[in-house]
């Protein structure tokens, strides 16, 4: 199977036809993957070389987050077919309007500086949540209109309940 | 005489496993304490006898002063070490001991007391002759309008500090008078919820600043002795995060180190001090020095001195706390090499440190020379909401600040913590910045000019199969597994079960 993979704006072409093999840009490798402790640690050697990092879902669906050695990568990758199917629709479709802000943790909700209705700009306070004895500032990803404020001062939420939702 | 035959250890997380190894090595009987979210903590298996406190908010546990004493008396235990936070620095804790007939492994009430209302502890050094910084701690309680009346007096920039404050809890920095509402109301507001008391306090802020504190040790015969300096200044949101000793910016100034010694150890003897503590000093750039404050109590970062004094400051405080002379005049106490901490918190550095709870699927320790490692976590240890995130310390020494470095960072690669994100990836960055290696920083540094650069990471070719690889077995196992649609969970679960199938 043939892949785009793109790291910092360069795109490799890699080739997967084995579970041994893997060409990258012309160049073959010899490879041996080991998934490690749990599920997100994984050991590979390139030619004998020994690499170890955490590979763990990312920002965007469908990218991954390589943690190697003290670095992260942000990585795209892309199989051959979806890249094809993406041109033909003619590019990636259009971020939807409304902004979910889920709690990143269980934790308590100290106050809702915002109110359903309200005008907020991206980076403005939605939700201020202590957990682990820190008071931590959650902001909004986008400007837009607060459509719908599903907590308040003093409830206890659990990770990934959304608290406000903001459409823009 | 005091006895000290069997410690309660007041604590819980990694102070607390600290603690009980002391005592074991002291052959000393433990006893434990611990909430609803504690059970499987590794300092209830570690003790001898563990008794449960309460609920897992600590209000309603490890605060619960009434309720560690009945375990006190239920399980006979006649000392108790409290260990950091909680109870640690709470005169009405260390008197209700005392009025138990339990011995207090840490310094008078009287001295907790006047080191924990800042304008008492200034007012005191200060009449010892130890320089403070300009502020209106002296002041008292001081009402909104009253700060901000008085703010341009001691002139911008400024921090806001929360009286009863602590750890960078209530702390703000303001550099305008537009600015000092909206801190003061956030000031008070986590001051309030973290002490209960909302009260705070205007206090120049000393840019270039080092932080740089002293240990110091007093027994019950009048003899105070420092255990030099520790270098403090690598922090975020006022929290420490990296702690090394000596400092490198003290280091052969041994003039300097005896002279802040010295009046570290005048600042303790002018509240009676007795026990292990630390005076925190801001340094500015011409090494002149002013008193921050004193924690009457053992510090997180305790280890870096004992790997340089080879002395166990905890066993040290036991012998203390039973009426024996310091074990070490001052003239024994040398440095020796250099030792760095990093804290591991359970955080994630690539976004916003946000708080990471759940539980650790498999923890790697690293081992090997000179490695130290204070932790509370284990695979399968599930991390509590309830409490900070500082979840291990790993320490290293070496026999130049060089060696300690180039151990730290292998010993920052070996460990694996898996299942919560932690701040390991920022220790790497920052081990590798050059200015943290030439020691040109202070306590803006890791906020202000410290970057995670990743953009010129070495190895985007590496990163780029092993992404890929991961990728192509994902899509591969997710369609040979599930069917269309009737995904409950996600590729990630399927691709653990599918590993663990075909082990």
């Amino acid at each position: 199977m043939k892949y785009a993979t793109t790291i910092n704006d360069k795109t490799y072409l890699i080739e997967i036809n084995d579970d041994q093999h893997v060409v990258v840009d012309g160049k073959t490798y010899r490879i041996d993957l080991a998934a490690g402790s749990g599920q997100a640690l994984y050991s590979l050697l390139i030619d004998n070389r020994s690499f170890e990092a955490f590979v763990d879902e990312g920002d965007v669906e469908g990218d991954l987050r390589v943690l190697m050695r003290g670095d992260l990568y942000d990585v795209k990758v892309v199989d051959e077919r979806a890249a094809r199917l993406a041109k033909s629709v003619g590019g990636s479709v259009a971020e939807t309007g409304d902004y979910h802000l889920k709690a990143p943790m269980p934790g308590l909700v100290v106050s809702v500086p915002v109110t359903e209705g309200q005008a907020v700009n991206k980076g403005d306070i939605l939700v201020i949540l202590e957990s682990m004895k820190m008071q931590n500032e959650l902001k909004s990803l986008r400007a837009g209109t607060v459509t719908r404020v599903k907590t308040k001062g003093g409830d206890s939420v659990e990770q990934n309940q959304v608290l406000v939702t903001v459409s823009g | 005489m005091s006895n000290v035959t069997k410690v309660l250890i007041a604590n819980r997380g990694e102070i607390a496993v600290r603690i009980i190894r002391a005592c074991r090595e002291l052959g000393i009987p433990t006893v434990a304490v611990f909430s609803e979210a504690d059970r499987n903590a590794l300092h209830v298996r570690y003790a001898d006898e563990a008794y449960f406190l309460g609920p897992a908010p600590s209000r309603e546990s490890y605060l619960r002063s009434d309720k560690i004493l009945d375990v006190a008396r239920r399980s006979g235990a006649d000392a108790i070490h409290p260990g950091y936070g909680f109870l640690a620095e709470r005169e009405d804790f260390a008197g209700a001991c005392a009025e138990s007939g339990i011995t207090f492994i840490g310094p008078k009430p009287s001295s907790i007391a006047a080191m924990g209302d800042k304008a008492v502890a200034r007012a005191t050094v200060t009449r010892a002759g130890v320089p403070v910084i300009p502020g209106t701690e002296a002041e008292g309680s001081l009402r909104d309008e009253e700060i901000v009346a008085v703010a341009p007096q001691i002139g911008f920039p400024l921090l806001i500090k929360a009286t009863a404050g602590g750890g960078g809890k209530g702390m703000r920095e303001v550099h305008s008078t537009a600015d000092l509402p909206h801190a003061l109301a956030s000031a008070r507001r986590e001051a309030e919820s973290a002490f209960g008391d909302g009260n705070v306090y205007l206090e120049k802020l000393v840019t270039g600043a080092r932080h740089i504190e002293i240990q110091i040790m007093a027994d019950t015969q009048g003899n105070v002795i420092h255990l030099g300096e520790r270098e403090c200044s690598i922090q975020r949101r006022h929290q420490k995060v990296l702690e090394e000793a000596p400092s490198p910016f003290v280091h052969e100034d041994e003039t300097l180190r005896q002279r802040m010694g010295e009046v570290a150890c005048r600042a303790a003897a002018a509240v009676g001090y007795i026990n292990a503590g630390t005076i925190e000093f801001l340094v500015d750039k011409e090494k002149n020095f002013y008193f921050l404050e004193m924690n009457t109590r053992l510090q997180v970062e305790h280890p870096v001195t004992e790997l340089v004094t080879g002395l166990d400051i905890v066993k040290e405080q036991i012998r203390v706390a039973r009426g024996r002379k310091l074990s070490r005049e001052q003239d024994e106490i040398k440095m020796n090499g250099w030792a760095i901490e990093c804290r591991i918190n359970a955080e994630d550095p690539y976004n916003n440190f946000m708080p990471s709870t759940g539980t650790i699927i498999a923890s790697i320790l690293p081992t090997g020379p000179g490695v130290r490692v204070d932790t509370c976590a284990y695979s399968g240890y599930t991390i509590p909401r309830f409490y900070d995130s500082l979840i291990s310390k790993l320490i290293c020494w070496g026999e130049t600040r060089g060696e300690a470095l180039l151990r730290m960072r292998r010993a920052l690669e070996e460990y694996k913590i898996v299942g919560v994100k932690t701040n390991i990836p920022l220790h790497q960055n920052l081990l590798d910045s050059h200015r943290f290696m030439a020691g040109q920083f202070d306590t803006r540094f890791l906020e202000e000019r410290f970057e995670m650069n990743d953009a010129t990471a070495p190895h985007p070719e590496v990163a780029a199969i092993l992404a890929t690889l991961v990728a192509h077995r994902r899509g591969q196992h997710a369609a040979q597994i599930v069917q269309r649609g009737e995904r409950d969970t996600s590729n990630w679960k399927w691709v653990g079960r599918y590993e663990r199938m075909h082990r």
